[in-house]
């Protein structure tokens, strides 16, 4: 139905790394620690990337790199077909207005001395040149779309509870129509009824606006339900990429697979036998050598220590691993 | 079988005496020995204030009250202050939430695991130190006797959670209370410890109150759910049939709001509304506002908990075993 102009990429990144020098100890030089090291994705018109992974995969480093908040290391963004000039400072200003972003904490992210109204109009003063009027009329409309009484407007964050306060989080993001919406672990902090209804409503108003979401979490059954495509990231690195059925029902990586099988199911018979993982994730610091995965690989040979695994096309998505041809044969772990 | 912990009626108040607020509002439940009993309920829902209440951790403004207190034979509320701490950590141990700050980060936890060694056990100091080593490696940590010596920042999440295992079961207690042991822990090291701990409690026979919000958590764990709403228990069941047929309308919001179970269905089916707090308590049915089957009596009057030994439900209108039961398509 959808003409094919829509599926256009509207966000993509190019070998997107950000390395952060951090102090190795007193009188020693820095060292630098590759928080993302050369992603690439990218994101169609209206459609939603999930990108998965545990806590120190890099994912929070990607949103910051995507919405602008920092400036990549190396790599390139491209927003609607065209590069983000990264050094100029009123090209990024004009990106930014196009990337916005929903964050993790509804309690840290929103000013607790400002009033509501004030919180959503700030976006409209600084990038439009509406009129009072016309901006309180927006917020208005705004609050209505998210499911607030316009009269809570002269409300602070501090008289919502933390599903009201994520609402106010989506207005804010959404005030000026942005192509792309960045959502941090949107829902993780919240309760599981508070959670569907964010998570309907999240689904509504993409669909309404036609905002593409980059929805990074850890929960794969909040994945499932709200994806078209999923990327596994692993110490900065993407691990798998592909569609979400493809991905989750038959992953290929030893990493997706762990993450899946670890998964706890309510349901006994979707219940698989866990890939428990040894050990814990390496210091990014001092990153394995080859496939950064191999210290916890229950597949790992001799190659993987050495070499490092890129992102190839493997059975209908991409994956990198050195031995995906192989796990293909077997029978995988159907999610 | 008698049971390991009986508890009937157990209340906890906070605030002025004539206006309390009830967080805990007559919970009744009894653990066997060797049971894994899943509480689980939103945040708000009494559920970790029940624990706290059980260790004798509730402070003053808070007040504890029960009909009944029972552990191994013997009643909690009668003994004297110093003998019932003598049972809490000893007997009943408790891990938390916060495994990184759980800890004391000015000591070891070499030093931490060998002071509950100490006040439970004694011995001497080099027999603690091995005791603690030993404790250690049994809750799967490389190198214990190296680890000793580490401080608690030096360690991550998962393996804090450990140290707090091991030093939880170092008395070896017959009831363990673990209180979203795994929620601030990746999936990956979530499946690790959870591993552990159902491991630790089958090989010691160990009685064991797991309290998450995650309810796939509970229904992978425990032998009997117990299900919280605003301070009250509204559903208990053995975790199989809970999960499959339950019979409280809460229950069944709760199953129905995952995106597990709406798989092809575009829409969550959320619970409108939110919990009630202080003062927005109705005056019946605590869900009654939220219910979409609330009806006038459950704006009248409270229901309270009734069913047979297996379950129990706190409903005038519990769920027809006929309606919930949906046909699971293959």
């Amino acid at each position: 139905m959808t003409p094919p102009a829509s599926h256009l990429p509207v966000l993509e990144a190019i070998g997107l790394s950000r390395h952060y020098a951090v102090p190795a100890g007193p009188f020693r030089p820095k060292v630098a620690l590759r928080a993302l090291d050369g992603v690439s994705f990218s994101l169609p018109a209206a459609r939603t990337l999930a990108v998965v992974g545990e806590s120190g995969c890099g994912k929070s480093t990607l949103a910051r790199q995507v919405t602008f908040i920092e400036s990549p290391t190396s790599g390139s963004i491209r927003l609607d077909g065209r590069p983000v000039a990264l050094h100029d400072r009123l090209a990024l200003r004009a990106a930014r207005s196009q990337v916005q972003i929903v964050f993790q904490d509804p309690y840290g992210s929103l000013n607790p001395r400002k009033a509501v109204r004030h919180i959503l109009e700030e976006p409209l003063i600084i990038n439009t040149r509406m009129t009072a009027a016309e901006r309180r009329e927006r917020v208005d409309w705004m609050m209505a779309k998210v499911g607030l009484r316009p009269d809570y407007a002269a409300r602070y964050p501090h008289m919502f509870s933390g599903g009201q306060r994520q609402r106010i989080a989506i207005a804010r993001a959404l005030m000026l129509n942005p192509k792309v919406v960045v959502a941090d672990e949107p829902v993780s902090a919240l309760d599981v009824s508070v959670r569907a209804q964010v998570l309907n409503l999240l689904m509504d108003l993409g669909e309404e606006f036609g905002v593409a979401y980059l929805f990074i979490s850890h929960d794969l059954s909040v994945v499932r339900h709200i994806a078209d495509d999923v990327m596994v990231m692993y110490l900065g690195r993407a691990m798998e990429i592909g569609s979400r059925d493809t991905l989750l029902d038959t992953p290929l990586h030893p990493y997706t697979r762990a993450l899946i099988t670890a998964t706890p199911q309510i349901e006994a018979n979707r219940r698989k036998v866990r890939e428990l993982l040894k050990g814990e994730l390496p210091s990014p610091l001092n990153p394995p050598s080859g496939c950064v995965f191999h210290t916890r690989c229950p597949h790992a040979v001799t190659r993987c220590k050495a070499e490092v695994p890129q992102l190839r096309a493997v059975a209908g998505r991409e994956v990198a691993c050195h031995l995906a041809e192989t796990l293909v044969a077997q029978p995988g772990t159907p999610a | 079988m008698t049971a390991l912990l009986d508890i009937q009626n157990l209340r906890v108040e906070f605030g002025a005496a004539d206006q309390p607020f009830r967080a805990v509002d007559g919970v009744s439940f009894t653990v066997r020995p060797g049971e894994v009993l899943g509480i689980v309920g939103e945040s708000g829902s009494g559920k970790s204030v029940t624990s706290l209440a059980l260790m004798g951790l509730i402070a003053y403004p808070g007040r504890v009250s029960a009909e009944r207190l029972m552990f191994d034979g013997q009643d909690l509320l009668a003994l004297p202050p110093k003998r019932r701490r003598t049972i809490t950590g000893g007997d009943i141990a408790m891990i938390f939430q916060e495994p990184m700050t759980s800890l004391n980060p000015a000591f070891t936890v070499g030093w931490q695991i060998m002071e509950a060694l100490k006040i439970h056990g004694g011995g001497s100091t080099r027999s603690r130190r091995d005791r603690a080593a030993e404790l250690l490696s049994q809750v799967g940590i490389p190198d214990p006797r190296r680890r000793l010596d580490t401080y608690p920042h030096q360690m991550s999440g998962g393996m804090s959670q450990r140290v707090m295992i091991a030093m939880a079961i170092a008395c070896n207690p017959k009831l363990l209370i673990a209180d979203e042991p795994t929620t601030a822990l990746d999936v990956t090291i979530q499946a690790q410890v959870m591993d552990l701990l159902l491991h630790l409690q089958q090989e010691r026979g160990m009685s064991l109150i797991l309290i998450t919000h995650d309810l796939a958590v509970a229904a992978e764990a425990a032998h009997r759910v117990l299900v919280m709403y605003a301070g009250q228990v509204v559903e208990t069941a053995p975790a199989d049939m809970l999960f499959d047929d339950p019979r409280h309308p809460y229950t069944e919001a709760l199953l129905a709001a995952l995106p597990e179970r709406a798989r092809g269905q575009r829409r969550l089916n959320a619970l409108a509304g939110v919990v009630p707090g202080q003062h927005d308590r109705p005056r019946g049915c605590l869900l009654g506002p939220r219910c979409p089957y609330a009806q006038e009596r459950c704006r009248r009057e409270q229901p309270m908990l009734h069913g047979d030994t297996q379950r129990q439900v706190r409903c005038f209108f519990p769920l027809a075993a006929s309606r919930t039961s949906i046909p699971q398509s293959a």
